[in-house]
């Protein structure tokens, strides 16, 4: 594209403004500040930092945070009890953590690390696309539209990315989205010319939204260069996608908060086998994140949740079915860890949902309302534009 | 587009040249030679006429050659472990253990089979002339998705189409199912084939036991759908009416495929949606499917994702009610749900209402090329480096028709870089050819401007691919 014909110079000019634009600096110009927010003078942060991961497909906690103390637990689960091919790593009041977690239980002893047992998001039937968007929506019904983390950064006018190809629910509905809310994901091909881009920029004025996404899409373009590293392995390792999203929350440009997806846990059958890999994945990408994040590490509270949890007794095929009660981490330098929180309902068939079930005691919304409270600072009022439902938890969640 | 969206389903005024644009580009899979101008005279006819069956006559492997290879396979790298060990143990014996009983095992063949399989799809779509029949099919596809996970199942996903959807295609949605649910993968992916009844004789003697995950899915995803007023009691009695359902060990038993495991099925009368099913073996099971095929919750569900995926986001209850009240009459046959949404007004309104997902964007954009040569490969890398690798939605819920999760920032800027790149590789393209053969005169004019006064062939063609014209149906 060397030669550029039948432009008028004003085309040209206004073209070269586009892509300008388009690159470094449009970032700069379209995302509001965020942190000029007068919070309490000595209760504010820097720049607290949320992550939201969601692990899609239904975690099994209980193999996950393991109740070794409770006596029903080798009953229910003779073989996987005894499917670890390590020592647990030993948590408070009796509970362990999975083997693979080795970076999660060293954080846990530095007291960044938080699990929370046996909570659930409301959502009572057991399946996992309804338990996925229900989770996302966080009002108590589904909502395709509005996720809780759209609206929270909506209330304080932060700014937020998803790794992901399309914006997921969580994110979805922002009243400003094309400002605040990104998407990104590696690409194979070679990013084309941006001669192109202004020529669509052109011919989409009167679509909407093939506009307001290509726009987004040249903004994130601007944030990570061009190209993205010249990777040859499989696109979209778990690993990869925590480091690209450290890279995009770093610096004075860095978003408020990420989301970030992980699947793969609906481990019907060989489970132990498949949880010892999973779970490994999802612990080498935290650190990965964490040691993208440096400094921002100690600002930062990765919240870890799932649609629901599976079922408290074993399957016939080495795994386990749907289930209800469920597990949520907090990770991150903010957190102020080394406990376990949430009650424990016991495993007895009449303390189980439904007979089945591991019992929820807790709700995961009020928890993450209180991280919302803690870390950003919100007011009740203002929690109840992102949590209609539910009221935060009055635990001290985040260092003072 | 030259007609402003209309409110109403009143369509009467809607010329022919749209109509035929709407048939080919909104029900099939986009245009390709003079479909266009064939579509013209009578297009909704036309399209009716395209649905045609579909079958499979390559030599590609089908699910039992899959299934003796895996077990050659396995038996295979049973006898080098042995082996191995055997060397470690006593290095001096260098006796030869002859394992020329198994047939050699290439490493890549389920890899080759899933490529080949997929790609034979795609290329038979992309040439096809009557392509609403290709789209039918790739809807009910995903409909039963089934994910290439571990090497049995890159084997057994890309069979299921074409030996359980494919024959079944315009025929009854219930002999569908059927054949779907007793396909050997279906029944490995969702893990039934090693589910047993409790009370089994084969759970009393192996301490094997009961697995929902078929069952649940059936119910949730292939039939009822999620709000089709089932519980968890159901899925339970769904779950052991099917036990049994198995597959069967080529090593073990004579043959592959299907089979039966009497041993291993739940004893005792089922109750399902408030009825009961007596014990009678396999024909339990059949029975159940049976009930919840003709269930009125299933005709909804289907209907609705059939009308959300050929006409529009959130389809009218008009639209719906014709579907449902034919698939009723029929017995939920396929063919004439099909029939009735061609005929209904409803589907042919002239704004566009879906935006393509990558799988109907590429294989529009070949149909619209139609390349002398298009290598496989290429096509496949293509489908994944968009987010819709065949055969890969890692979820029995298949990949999504909604808009939103296709039309994101970044989807987008993948598009706009594969459309560049493709472009960048086709040398002398007359833009303005393809343009016609695609959508006819159904173009904006700003759409047609840009093709026309694109700066370069590369950017023109790229133009033409990512306009919104070309991008939505």
């Amino acid at each position: 594209m060397s030669h550029v014909n039948n432009n008028t110079e004003a085309a040209i000019l206004s073209r070269r403004k586009f892509i300008k634009m388009a690159g470094a600096g449009l970032a700069v110009l379209s995302f509001p500040m965020s942190s000029t927010f007068a919070f309490g003078a000595d209760k504010q942060k820097a720049n607290p930092k949320i992550v939201w991961l969601l692990l899609r497909g239904a975690l099994d906690s209980m193999h996950t945070i393991i109740p070794s103390f409770d006596p029903q637990y080798k009953t229910l689960r003779p073989k996987l009890s005894a499917s670890f091919k390590a020592p647990l790593l030993p948590l408070q009041q009796g509970f362990f953590l999975h083997p693979s977690l080795k970076n999660m239980h060293t954080w846990y002893q530095e007291k960044s690390l938080l699990p929370i047992v046996a909570v659930s998001s409301g959502y009572q039937k057991r399946s996992h696309f309804d338990g996925q968007d229900f989770l996302e929506s966080g009002k108590g019904q589904i909502d395709h539209d509005s996720g809780w983390l759209s609206r929270a950064i909506d209330v304080k006018n932060k700014r937020a990315l998803a790794i992901s190809r399309a914006t997921p629910i969580s994110l979805r509905g922002s009243k400003n989205s094309t400002k605040q809310v990104s998407t990104w994901y590696p690409s194979k091909f070679d990013s084309a010319e941006h001669e192109v881009y202004s020529e669509l920029a052109q011919l989409y004025q009167h679509d909407e939204a093939l506009k307001e996404n290509l726009e987004n899409g040249l903004e994130v373009l601007g944030l990570v260069g061009a190209k993205n590293a010249k990777t040859k392995k499989r696109q979209g390792k778990f690993i990869d996608l925590s480091k690209a999203c450290a890279k995009f929350m770093v610096g004075e440009q860095g978003v408020d908060c990420a989301m970030l997806e992980l699947g793969g846990w609906d481990t019907h059958n060989n489970q132990s086998f498949r949880l010892n890999r999973q779970l490994s994945e999802l612990d080498q990408g935290l650190a990965a994140l964490k040691s993208g994040l440096g400094d921002e590490w100690q600002n930062t509270v990765i919240i870890i949740g799932t649609e629901f949890g599976r079922t408290a007794k074993e399957n016939g095929t080495g795994g386990t079915d749907h289930g209800t009660g469920s597990a949520l981490f907090l990770a991150g330098g903010a957190v102020n860890g080394g406990k376990v929180q949430g009650k424990w309902p016991g495993l007895k068939a009449d303390e189980l949902f439904e007979q089945r079930d591991l019992m929820p005691t807790t709700n995961s919304f009020g928890w993450i309302g209180n991280i919302l409270s803690q870390h950003w600072q919100f007011t009740e009022q203002e929690l109840r534009q992102v949590f209609p439902q539910v009221k935060a938890y009055n635990e001290a969640l985040v260092k003072a | 587009m030259s007609e402003n969206s209309m409110s109403s389903a009143d369509v009467s005024n809607v010329s022919n040249v749209s109509k035929a644009n709407i048939a080919v580009n909104r029900f099939g899979y986009g245009a390709r030679a003079n479909e266009l101008e064939l579509a013209k005279s009578d297009p909704k006819q036309w399209i009716k006429s395209q649905l045609q069956a579909i079958s499979f006559t390559d030599n590609l492997p089908d699910s039992n050659e899959i299934l003796v290879e895996f077990a050659n396979y396995q038996q295979q790298k049973k006898q080098q472990k042995k082996q191995q060990n055997k060397q470690l143990t006593n290095q001096m014996s260098m006796e030869n253990n002859d394992a020329s009983s198994i047939p050699k095992v290439s490493k890549l063949f389920a890899r080759k089979a899933l490529r080949d399989m997929s790609a034979n799809s795609l290329q038979q779509a992309i040439n096809s002339d009557h392509s609403v029949s290709w789209r039918l099919l790739d809807f009910f596809s995903n409909h039963f998705s089934v994910t290439a996970n571990g090497r049995l199942m890159v084997g057994l996903a890309a069979t299921l189409e074409r030996e359980a959807i494919a024959p079944h295609l315009l025929g009854n949605f219930s002999d569908m199912l059927l054949a779907v649910e007793q396909h050997p993968a279906m029944l490995v992916y969702l893990n039934n084939e090693k589910s047993f009844g409790p009370n089994s004789r084969m759970a009393k003697k192996h301490k094997k036991g009961l697995n929902e995950n078929l069952a649940r899915e059936i119910m949730e995803l292939h039939t009822l759908g999620v709000d089709g007023g089932y519980n968890q009691q159901d899925v339970v009695e769904l779950a052991k009416g099917i036990t049994g359902w198995s597959v069967k060990k080529p090593t073990k038993d004579k043959g592959a495929g299907f089979v039966f495991r009497a041993y291993g099925h739940e004893p005792g009368t089922r109750t399902l949606l408030g009825k009961r099913y007596a014990p009678q073996g396999m024909n339990q099971g059949k029975k159940m499917l049976g009930d919840i095929a003709k269930h009125p919750a299933t005709a909804k569900h289907i209907c609705y994702k059939l009308a959300h995926h050929f006409v529009e986001e959130t389809p009218s209850a008009s639209l719906l009610n014709k579907m449902e009240t034919t698939w009723h009459r029929t017995d939920g046959n396929i063919k004439q749900v099909m029939f009735s949404l061609f005929d209904a007004d409803e589907s042919w309104q002239p704004s566009a209402q879906k935006f393509k997902t990558p799988r109907e964007f590429v294989i529009s954009t070949y149909r619209g090329l139609a390349p002398k040569k298009l290598n496989s490969k290429v096509l496949l890398n293509v489908l994944t480096s968009l987010g819709q690798q065949p055969f890969n939605a890692g979820s029995p819920a298949g990949y999504s028709d909604e808009v939103d999760d296709w039309l994101g920032p970044n989807a987008l800027m993948a598009r706009i870089d594969w459309a560049t790149m493709i472009s960048g590789s086709r040398g002398r393209i007359n833009s303005e050819k393809i343009m016609k053969l695609s959508l006819g005169s159904s173009v904006s004019e700003l759409t047609y401007n840009a093709v026309l006064r694109a700066e370069s062939r590369q950017m023109s063609l790229t133009l033409l691919l990512m306009s919104p014209e070309f991008q939505r149906r």
